[in-house]
């Protein structure tokens, strides 16, 4: 019987951390492509691509702010809302 | 979520499950349930707040002084502007 249980949470943790991954990767490419890439020429210039991980390494430096900032707020229990709180 | 792949020996297990089991299972559910919305809010306030905190070219990995500092001021700002309106809604359900 403990391996059900087992499987089911090992795979909603999985799932878990598969649309985390992907959420943060579409967000990395919406707004790096906007600010690399604003006019898209017949390659990507070395320009472009060092912006690109510039751009990257700062998203995901301000993700971890975010992160950070924001567990302050949940930990405060102050947080039921940012977003979620009132339709539910 | 996607809809999770049971196996039939999965649900049989599942249905034979002592209601302990059954409890501790529910109970991560809701964990993880609201680890998710947690990490969906993180998301689209690290969107919104690099928007208007990330608006020179970027030229440099790191966050600079300003804009970390103003990451974390539109967290808490966000936060405020969260807590005014549901204050605004509760004055205006008491009219």
């Amino acid at each position: 019987m403990a391996d059900a249980k087992q499987q089911i949470t090992d795979q909603i943790r999985q799932q878990q951390a598969i649309g985390n991954a992907r959420a943060l990767v579409e967000k990395l490419n919406e707004h790096c492509f906007e600010r690399c890439i604003p006019k898209p020429g017949p390659s990507l210039s070395s320009a472009e691509s060092t912006c690109f991980s510039a751009c990257m390494e700062k998203y995901m430096a301000a993700w971890g702010a975010v992160s950070r900032q924001y567990l302050v707020h949940v930990q405060k229990g102050s947080a039921a809302g940012g977003g979620a709180g009132l339709g539910a | 979520m996607d809809s999770a792949n049971i196996s039939p020996e999965t649900m049989q297990q599942l249905q034979n499950m002592s209601v302990q089991e059954k409890q501790e299972l529910n109970q991560f559910i809701q964990n993880e349930n609201q680890k998710a919305q947690i990490q969906g809010v993180i998301h689209s306030l690290t969107d919104t707040c690099f928007r208007k905190c990330v608006t020179s070219k970027i030229s440099a990995g790191a966050l600079d002084r300003n804009e970390q500092s103003c990451m974390q001021n539109c967290v808490d700002r966000f936060m405020d502007a969260n807590n005014t309106i549901i204050q605004n809604l509760e004055r205006m359900r008491s009219l």
